[in-house]
């Protein structure tokens, strides 16, 4: 039956919930004739244990991670926009903004880079002088 | 006929009606103790001391308490140990009778711990590279100075088990023994929550990045809640209530309230590398993965290698660290799969009953002579 002709379409969930709990308090044996002492807690870890199986499935469904995504979006797009707001107002305040902050890191780093290639260079070749020539660091 | 009263040499009957309430005004009656021990409970067992630094990096040594069992400290191979970049290390070190850190001093390793520190907004930037190739190799030195030695243990948890495995790959020389606990490597099934959220066709990561710099510690923790929403949500503060005259439980909860709420930031680059290069296209195993010029190959790890796995692990399956023995060039191999979760493996009683000391012992056979 499609979901169109099922008004109750947005229940199975539900009611696959209530079956799986059902199920593992009649696997667990209860109720016995005479309720054991600890019976609440079977019960109730029956009841967690079959949300926690619906909850998984939902959390791994289309629909959770549709959600998901979409709010993902919308939230950094908010935040995006608040970023460009906040970076004109400073900017026109002639005041660094973090895209300034982050630009200069980026040099840096860029400068950082190129300092250690050239170092890596430099010992490669020491080593291969030291090698054709008999030296060798001392051992540790 | 005799009236000798008997309730007073065995402990009355509970009563079917009056108990649950007797039960409820005990719980009531504690709540001033619950929040004098939720003020008071301390993490980080045992005391440490700074020995390095590097930027916001703090390499941690432990001091111990007393002379070691089983031998004279100086003889064994120094210890440390790599955490993740979530959250912070004391996990290790959590309260005295749940600590990784003192079966190991205890053993006679002197033992250090990396504390990456909380990256800020300009630390966006620090990739892998960063991380293994400058604060990990950075660390490692100082220990093999301070030490005089010429190679060392490394004990990676979690994504710092990634990153050791990583960091033996591209240093196989200065690393003795390695230790991986609960540590994903290989992303091929995609069957867990995480890789089913971090899939590249729901979570756009790039732009995450592009738009909040670092990734924040809320929007970590809440992904991390809900993982096992009716088990961090429901069950927990059942339990909790259950137990609220219980001081032991009580003193244990709120170290261990403490520890998974200090969030901390992933900076925003090694967070990319990890999702979008592990995650997503899962080239550690593939062999693609590059940390700046080297391309990480498995097969260079040589040396000792024992891998620990969580059976009931939701962070980490163990089918994302199972493959990892069968991938290095070491001889000497053992995977341990035991029956903990994920933050179990640390703080678990079981674990340290029955794990640890197996730990320790194959770290011992394998740490003599410096």
């Amino acid at each position: 039956m499609s979901d169109a002709a099922n008004p109750f379409a947005a229940f199975d969930p539900f009611m696959r919930f209530w079956t799986e709990f059902a199920g593992r308090c009649a696997a667990a044996g209860a109720p016995p004739p005479s309720p054991p002492a600890d019976l609440l807690s079977q019960m109730r870890r029956a009841f967690f244990d079959a949300l926690a199986q619906q909850a998984d499935q939902f959390l791994r469904g289309e629909a959770f991670l549709a959600v998901m995504k979409q709010t993902m979006e919308s939230s950094l797009a908010w935040q995006q926009t608040l970023n460009q707001f906040l970076q004109k107002g400073l900017s026109a305040s002639q005041i660094p903004s973090r895209a300034d902050a982050d630009h200069v890191v980026v040099l840096l780093r860029g400068l950082e880079e190129r300092l250690h290639e050239r170092l890596d260079d430099l010992a490669r070749r020491i080593e291969r002088v030291e090698s054709v020539s008999g030296l060798t660091q001392p051992a540790r | 006929m005799s009236t000798a009263p008997q309730s007073s040499t065995s402990p009355p009957a509970a009563d079917p009606f009056f108990e649950p309430w007797q039960s409820f005004a005990r719980k009531i009656a504690a709540m001033p103790k619950v929040l004098e021990i939720m003020q008071r409970v301390r993490v980080g067992a045992t005391p440490a001391h700074i020995v390095a630094r590097d930027d916001h990096v703090r390499l941690l040594q432990y001091e111990s308490d007393g002379p070691p069992a089983g031998g004279a400290a100086s003889g064994r191979t120094p210890l440390l140990f790599v955490f993740a970049l979530v959250n912070r290390p004391y996990i290790l070190d959590l309260r005295p009778e749940k600590s990784v850190v003192r079966h190991f001093l205890a053993r006679g390793f002197n033992t250090y711990n990396m504390d990456w520190g909380v990256p800020t907004q300009g630390d966006r930037h620090l990739g892998l590279r960063d991380y293994v190739l400058r604060y990990l190799d950075n660390a490692v030195d100082h220990v093999r100075d301070a030490e005089g030695v010429d190679r060392v243990n490394l004990l990676g948890y979690c994504m710092g088990g990634t990153m050791t495995a990583i960091y033996a790959a591209l240093r196989p020389e200065k690393v003795r023994n390695l230790i991986l606990l609960t540590a994903p490597i290989d992303w091929s099934a995609r069957d867990n929550l995480l890789s089913i959220w971090t899939d590249e066709r729901v979570f756009n990561v790039d732009r995450m990045i592009e738009v909040w710099g670092n990734a924040p510690p809320q929007w970590l923790q809440a992904s991390f809640l809900l993982l096992k929403p009716v088990q961090n949500l429901l069950e927990k503060y059942v339990n909790l209530w259950e137990n609220m005259d219980n001081e032991k439980y009580l003193e244990d909860f709120f170290a261990m309230e403490t520890w998974l709420n200090d969030n901390i930031p992933v900076a925003g680059e090694v967070f990319r590398e990890f999702v979008k290069y592990l995650y997503q296209e899962n080239r550690l195993v593939r062999g693609e993965l590059r940390v700046g010029p080297h391309r990480v190959d498995l097969r260079q790890v040589t040396c000792p290698v024992l891998n620990l796995i969580a059976e009931n692990d939701h962070l980490v399956p163990p089918n994302q660290s199972q493959s990892f023995c069968d991938r290095v060039g070491s001889v000497d191999r053992r995977t341990i799969t035991f029956p903990a979760g994920h933050i179990g493996m640390a703080v678990g009683s079981k674990a340290h009953r029955d794990l640890w000391p197996t730990v320790v012992d194959w770290l011992v056979e394998r740490s003599g002579g410096r």
